[in-house]
This record gives structure tokens, C-alpha cells and sequence, in this order.
């Protein structure tokens, strides 16, 4: 299975890592099923970025298409 | 749903009834459409819809004796629709659109005996069907009465080409037969069914059968016989033979398929229809003639006549709710989907989302002239979803979150009156009403301690109509048993509500108790005396859904802005017909942009400045951007000179924190407690600009959860940044909904930028 990407460049850091957020693989999952995405990701602590037109675009079509499974 | 309540329930929506005209046509044309069609100048559209069902459109169109037009509804409003002449316009000025298909040829052959118009309808019909069909006629001719209409009205050419329709689908005409007793008999002997054309005078003498045919099936005494046309009792009817001819060719073919001739044929030919069509505001309108009567209708002069069409259906419900009109449904069409969402097993339930948004209040039933119950179909079908555990979890979760800040600690409380042990009476404001107006839920409370006697408790909570709404039904009954036994305990007092929804709800689901509305018990007792600002502009009065069934409230209510001076105008969309603001149902939580229509069309029934005495609906339209008071704000005045039309909606934040500190601020003056501090959370001091509210408020987030992610975010440590804005990003998760800020944090606490949620799970903290 292929994995979405959303990644795109971003300015935000890590503030406790001091670092940069990295392109990296990891699962999300809603009402029972998991799926892999790419992500912008701290690569030392692993803090997700969710940016705001995701959470209210694909990943919200997502997870209201879950709900009427 | 069962299968039987679908079918019910269908049968209760008439919108899909025939037409009063279509039901009057033997033929049942579509004469709507085909009036549509000329309405906008498609001759050809028009000549397709006769094509489509007439069996000889250039003969029927031309001739036929209308008897559409007696039933036609426009004669209640004007001059019935001139079907007959605009028919005989578009045949005459259009060619054929539509050939008919044929069936392959079958076995079965059918003879026909006489040539009139009957026989020709049905040996086509049965032809189409692939029958073998042979007319048989002493003529040298076809059409039989047809021929002697004389050209003006049937041109021979027309019956010439009739001939050549009837080849083109294999239809085999012998003219000029000798025909006696003893030749019909033999002919028999090779044919499986026979139809004897009564336009044909001999028949008669060949058969006394023939006057007694089935009403039904026009069989007669011998099987495989069928018989019908010719004169009947008012004469030559040209659309008597082809409902005859076709009539008898369905029994013919039901002969051949040894199946009933009579059984569910009910709605053939000419029937009754159970349409509604309201025309309380149509205007009158009279024919439109011909200018040239000789020539018929010009184009532009058939379109003018069709245009006076009603276009005749229902949709009466549609037309008042935002609801139906959202997902472009009617209840027949919708119940369906219900069903069918049902019974999906493995996919998506598409209906999910439109279940959901019906604000269940009623109006539609009371509209709809055979009462279909909408709202009763919706919240059985939501309950049924929560105990199959497919209802969405993102559809009521934040309503019922909010009850629950209701019900508890934060916000309810019940006592007696200060220095009092019992209560007689026990005002309950409602959730909303606390929410939207704190101050005056105080005034209203002290008020009604100064005038009734033998102590007046108060209580803070939720009636629980937000379970029941959203199909919780073990959460509904859990929360009406908890109350109820509250008041028992509390000695049973009369229960005086600000609010109809809790009214209306003890009233259906806790009879036992004795309720009565805040605005009855005003009525007795009188209003504060002083002064109050004149109140000369007219307003109008927006009765709340839930007084629908409820004269007696909506009168109190008018009583007193009568007694305040106040100048009501009513505007016809009030009293039992009134709308939902879009709260009902929880509409405005599982479909925000249609809780916003429902408002904005509440809201917009009148230009006038708005009375409202739910303080749910007060709220909405003020959310509408509309001038709006609520009745209270008139009866208890607050000293300030703020207008109370000008109160903006709380929000959902604003609606918390109102609740809270009512309980705190209430139990500190009247009953000298002192309450819990603050939450931990709750000293995060925000500063949120006011477009940011605005999206907190769609986006359903509460100040409250911004709270928690900052507490959280910086007592973890644990943040985003951003080195160009000195931004922070952080999340927080409380139970099953991600909340994300955008902050700085600022001396005197946090200033917010943005606001948004998720509900996906995102994986745990890497372990180092
Ligand atoms: S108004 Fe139009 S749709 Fe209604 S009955 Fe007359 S022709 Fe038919
Ligand atoms: S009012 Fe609505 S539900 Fe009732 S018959 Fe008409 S279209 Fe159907
Ligand atoms: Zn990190």
C-alpha cells in the first residue's frame, strides 16, 4: 500500500529539541483502523505537526468518512 | 425500519401522486411536463411527452376530447388549461420525436375485427409487444368514425400515416373482407385471443356477447375474447377507443401470459388522485386564446397558455423547512434513503449526515395535509443507530459534552429558597437561559420569591432533550429518572420553566409532575413596577419550536408584551407554524451551515425587530447578525442604557462560563456559600480576537480546551515554535478530540492566533 505524504516545508521547530521538523513515516489511526502517513515530525521527540488545512481538509474527510463506515 | 413501516410511511407522502390532469387522462399523459416544455418554448420537448404514451400522437393530439381540462386545478384560480388546443398545436407543428421501441416477436397471435380507432390502439400496443396482430375490416379503409370528422379536425393524410405506423411494426391489415357469423367462427381457429371494435356497427349481429364485457379487463363471456370502442352513452368519444384499445390489449397480453385479467388494475384509465396543491396565493389567471382562432395557437401564444400551468404537486412542507430543502428531498423520497442507509452492511451510510440534520421540530407534520412525522422518523432512526453502534461519534458529541457542563458540578444546583426548608414552587430556568443571560435568570428568581409564597427553590441544570434529540436513549432516561427524583425529594413542587423545551419535555416524558411556564406564572402575578424605556417601534414576535402544540404559553407571552406596550406585529410564520432556530434536534451540531439557514430564515420571516422568549433562539438570530431581545429583557430592564436588541450571542464559551458563574455568583449572594476554586485550567488567562472566536464558535472549540492545551503545552514544555513570529503550536488531547493552538505568550497571558481539531489519533511521544 502506498503511504500519503503530506509533507510540506514548514517553519515551525521543535522548541524543546531545538530542531527542525523531518518528513517522517508514522500512524495515525481513527475509529478502529490505522493507516501510515508521511508527516513533518520531530525527529528526536517524535511531535507531530498537524497544520491547520490538513486537520480541516483530507484528515477531516477522512475521519467523517470512518464515522459512516 | 421495517419494510412494512417504509411502505407506510411512503404511502403517507402524496407528493408523487399523479397530477389532478394526468389522473384524469385515460392515457395518464404527462400533461405537466408537456406543458413545461411549451412553457419555455420546447415544442419538440412537449411533442416527446405525447410521443411517449399517446399511441397515435398526429390522431389523439389532434382530436381528443380533453377530459384533463374538467379536472385541471387552474380552474380554481382562472380558466382550466386549454390541453386539447395546445396539443393539437404541437402536433400540428411538430413532427413525431419518438418511435416507440418493439419487443422481438413471441408467439401469440391476435386478430382484430373492425378498424376504428380501438382496434388500431390495440394491435399497435400488442404489436410493440411482439405479438402477432392482424386487423380485419370490410373497409377499404382504416379509422372507421375517424374518417367522418371531416378534414378540418382529421385530415385523411393523417389516417394514411397511421396506416404506415401500423406496418412499420408488423401489423398486417386485410381490407375489403366479406364477413359473416360463419367466416368469424372459422378465423377464430387460427388466432389465440380476438378483439371485436364496437365503432364497427355490424358487430352486433355477429355477437350478443359483446355488449356485456368486464368493466376491468373488457373480456368477454368467451375466453380470449375482448371487446371495446365504438359509441358509448355520451356519444363518439375519440379517447374512449384508445383507453379501450389499450386496455383490452393489457388483457390480451395478460390472456396470453395466463396470468389474472382483473387483479391490481385499479389505477388504469381514468383515476383518483390524493395530490395536494395549495393555490391560496395563486393569482386568477383567464385563457389565453388563439388570436386566429382558425390557425390555432402561434408558438409564443401556446407558451403564454402553458405558462398559466400550475405544475401541480405538493412539496408543501419543502417549501417552509431548510432542512428538506438542504438535501433536496421530500419525506417520500427521504425515508427511502433512511431505509436504504439502514440496511447498508458493509460500505459507506451516506445518510448519516442528513439523519442528523432534521432539528426535528414538527413544523413540516403540521403543514403536510396527511401529517407526515418527520421528527419521529429521524429520532427513532438515530436511536436505532445508537444501539447498532453506527451513529457518528463527531455528530452529538459536543452538544452532549455541553449538557453534561449542565448537569454538573461547575454549573447545577438546587435549593430552597434562602431561610426556607421546603419549596412549593421551584423555578428552572433551563440550561440556556443561564447560558445567554445570567442576570436575568437572578432578576426572574428573585421576582418570583417576592410574589409566591411558601418558598420558591432554583434549580441549575439540563432537562436532558440533547440525549433524547441525539438518540441516547438510556442517557435520556437516566438524566429525566435523576431529575425526577430530585424533585420527589424535594417535595414535589410545581416547576415553574423559562424555557419551552424543558417545558414541553417534563410534559411528554415526566406527566407526573406539575410544570407550568414561567410566562403563565407572569401573567398571574404582574410584572416589576418602574420605569422602562417606551417601546414604540413595532417588533415581531419569534415563537420557539417547542410551543408548536402550545396556544396557551404563546398567548401568556402575548399577553405580556401587551402589557409592556410593546407594539407585535405577527408575521405568518409564528404559533404552530413557526421555525426552528436550528438548535432543534441538535441541527446546528451535526450540520453547522444548515443551523446557520435555519436561523438566518427564522430570522428573516420579518424585517421587524425580534421578540424571542427561548433563549436558545435569541441566541441564534443575535449569532445571525439580526436586532433580537429576549421578553425577559424587557420585563426585568437592566439599569445600564444598553439595548437589549444589540446583545450579542455568548457562544459556546460565553453560554460555560455564564452557567458557572451564575451558580457561583448566586450561591455567594442569596445563599452565602462559597464555592470550589477554579479548575486549574480555568486561570489561563486568554486573549482571543474576535474573528478568532468566530472560528472557535463554528469550529465548536471551547475557551476552555485552549485552556488545557496551554497548561498543558507549557508545563510539558512541550510545543512547536516558530523563530520569525515567536509563535507557539501546541496540541492536547482530553478525551477523543485533538486541539491545536497557535500562541504567544504575552505578560499578561496568552494571546491566540488560531484554533482548530482533529479526532485522528496520533502515535504517543517517541521514548528516547
Ligand atoms: S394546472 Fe397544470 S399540472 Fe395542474 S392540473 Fe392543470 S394542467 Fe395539470
Ligand atoms: S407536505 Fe411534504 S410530506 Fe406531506 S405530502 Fe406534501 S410533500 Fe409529502
Ligand atoms: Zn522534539
Amino acid at each position: 500500500m502506498s503511504t500519503f505524504s503530506f509533507i510540506s516545508p514548514t517553519t515551525w521547530r521543535c522548541a524543546p529539541c531545538n530542531g527542525e521538523l523531518q518528513p517522517e513515516k508514522v500512524n495515525v489511526s481513527y475509529m478502529g483502523s490505522i493507516f501510515t502517513v508521511e508527516l513533518m515530525v520531530c525527529p528526536s521527540c517524535g511531535f507531530v505537526l498537524i497544520p491547520e488545512d490538513l486537520a480541516l481538509g483530507k484528515m477531516h474527510a477522512v475521519e467523517q468518512l470512518l464515522e459512516d463506515k | 425500519m421495517e419494510q412494512q413501516l417504509l411502505r407506510t410511511l411512503e404511502a403517507t407522502c402524496i407528493q408523487e401522486e399523479l397530477p389532478f390532469c394526468t389522473a384524469a387522462c385515460p392515457l395518464h399523459v404527462d400533461v405537466r411536463g408537456f406543458m413545461a416544455c411549451l412553457a419555455k418554448g420546447d415544442e419538440r420537448g412537449a411533442r416527446r411527452v405525447l410521443d411517449r404514451t399517446m399511441p397515435f400522437a398526429d390522431i389523439v393530439g389532434r382530436i381528443c376530447d380533453e377530459p384533463c381540462r374538467q379536472a385541471c386545478k387552474r380552474s380554481e384560480v382562472g380558466d382550466p388549461l386549454a390541453v386539447a388546443a395546445l396539443e393539437r398545436h404541437c402536433v400540428t407543428s411538430t413532427a413525431a420525436v419518438l418511435k416507440l421501441t418493439k419487443l422481438p416477436d413471441r408467439e401469440g397471435k391476435v386478430v382484430f375485427f373492425g378498424s376504428g380507432l380501438a382496434s388500431m390502439t390495440a394491435a399497435l400496443d400488442l404489436a410493440r409487444k411482439g405479438r402477432s396482430a392482424t386487423i380485419l375490416t370490410t373497409e377499404r379503409e382504416i379509422g372507421g368514425s375517424l374518417r367522418r370528422l371531416g378534414e378540418e379536425r382529421l385530415p385523411l393524410a393523417v389516417l394514411d400515416a397511421a396506416v404506415e405506423q401500423l406496418g412499420s411494426y408488423g401489423v398486417n391489415i386485410i381490407f375489403d373482407c366479406q364477413m359473416d357469423a360463419e367466416f368469424i367462427e372459422y378465423t377464430l381457429n387460427f388466432y389465440d385471443a380476438v378483439f371485436m371494435d364496437r365503432d364497427w356497427s355490424a358487430i352486433d349481429d355477429f355477437c350478443l356477447d359483446c355488449r356485456h364485457p368486464n368493466p376491468l379487463s373488457l373480456a368477454v363471456a368467451r375466453p380470449g375474447c375482448f371487446t371495446g370502442g365504438g359509441t358509448g352513452p355520451n356519444g363518439y368519444s375519440v379517447i374512449r377507443q384508445v383507453e379501450e384499445g389499450r386496455r383490452a390489449a393489457l388483457s390480451i397480453e395478460r390472456y396470453l401470459q395466463k396470468v389474472s385479467l382483473t387483479a391490481g388494475r385499479e389505477r388504469e384509465g381514468a383515476c383518483a388522485t390524493r395530490l395536494f396543491t395549495d393555490i391560496t396565493s395563486i393569482e386568477p389567471l383567464s385563457v389565453i386564446a388563439p388570436a386566429d382562432p382558425a390557425a390555432g395557437y402561434t408558438v409564443e401564444e401556446a407558451a403564454r397558455e402553458a405558462a398559466r400551468c400550475l405544475q401541480c404537486q405538493c412539496l408543501e412542507c419543502v417549501k417552509q423547512c431548510a432542512f428538506l430543502q438542504a438535501f433536496k428531498e421530500y419525506p417520500k423520497t427521504l425515508v427511502r434513503k433512511i431505509y436504504n442507509n439502514q440496511a447498508v452492511v458493509q460500505g459507506t451510510r451516506t445518510a448519516n449526515t442528513m439523519i442528523n440534520s432534521c432539528s426535528l421540530c414538527g413544523q413540516c407534520t403540521l403543514i403536510c395535509p396527511h401529517q407526515f412525522p418527520m421528527a419521529e422518523v429521524c429520532v427513532t432512526t438515530r436511536q436505532s443507530m445508537v444501539l447498532d453502534a453506527t451513529m457518528p461519534p463527531s455528530a452529538h458529541e459536543f452538544a452532549l459534552q455541553d449538557m453534561a457542563f449542565s448537569l454538573g458540578s461547575e454549573a447545577a444546583m438546587l435549593r430552597h429558597q434562602p431561610g426556607k426548608s421546603s419549596s412549593r414552587f421551584l423555578f428552572y430556568p433551563g440550561c440556556q437561559l443561564a447560558g445567554s443571560a445570567p442576570d436575568l435568570v437572578e432578576k426572574t428568581y428573585l421576582h418570583l420569591t417576592r410574589h409566591l409564597h411558601d418558598g420558591v427553590g432554583l434549580m441549575l441544570g439540563c432537562c436532558g432533550i440533547p440525549a433524547h434529540w441525539s438518540g441516547r436513549q438510556e442517557l435520556f432516561a437516566a438524566t429525566m429518572e435523576e431529575f425526577c427524583t430530585a424533585i420527589q425529594e424535594n417535595g414535589n413542587p410545581l416547576i415553574i420553566t423559562a424555557c419551552s423545551s424543558c417545558y414541553v419535555t417534563f410534559k411528554e416524558f415526566a406527566p407526573q409532575l406539575q410544570i407550568r411556564s414561567l410566562w403563565q406564572i407572569l401573567e398571574e402575578i404582574g410584572l416589576p413596577a418602574g420605569k422602562r424605556a417606551p417601546l414604540s417601534q413595532p417588533m415581531t414576535i419569534h415563537d420557539p419550536c417547542g410551543v408548536r402544540k402550545e396556544p396557551e404559553i404563546r398567548a401568556s407571552v402575548r399577553n405580556i408584551a401587551g402589557q409592556l406596550g410593546m407594539n407585535v406585529a405577527e408575521q405568518p410564520f409564528s404559533g404552530e407554524l413557526t421555525d426552528c432556530c436550528g438548535f432543534g434536534g441538535l441541527m446546528q451540531f451535526a450540520n453547522g451551515p444548515l443551523g446557520e439557514q435555519a436561523a438566518e430564515r427564522k430570522a428573516r420571516r420579518s424585517s421587524l425587530d425580534s421578540l424571542a422568549y427561548c433563549a436558545m433562539c435569541r441566541d441564534n438570530l443575535a449569532a445571525s447578525g439580526h436586532r433580537v431581545a429576549h421578553l425577559l429583557d424587557y420585563c426585568f430592564p437592566g439599569e445600564g442604557l444598553a439595548d437589549p436588541l444589540l446583545r450579542p450571542n455568548p457562544g459556546f464559551s460565553g453560554r460555560h462560563e455564564n452557567r458557572a458563574r451564575l451558580k457561583a455568583q448566586l450561591l455567594a449572594s442569596l445563599w452565602q456559600e462559597t464555592s470550589a476554586l477554579p479548575l486549574e485550567h480555568k486561570r489561563i488567562a486568554l486573549d482571543i480576537a474576535p474573528q478568532v472566536r468566530e472560528l472557535m464558535e463554528k469550529r465548536l472549540i471551547l475557551e476552555e480546551d485552549l485552556q488545557k492545551v496551554l497548561l498543558h503545552a507549557e508545563l510539558s514544555g512541550r510545543f512547536l515554535e516558530d523563530p520569525h513570529t515567536g509563535h507557539r503550536l501546541a496540541n492536547h488531547r482530553p478525551v477523543r478530540v485533538t486541539y491545536w493552538a497557535e500562541y504567544e505568550v504575552r505578560d499578561s497571558g496568552y494571546r491566540v492566533y488560531n484554533a482548530y481539531s482533529h479526532r485522528m489519533i496520533l502515535p504517543e511521544r517517541k521514548t528516547a
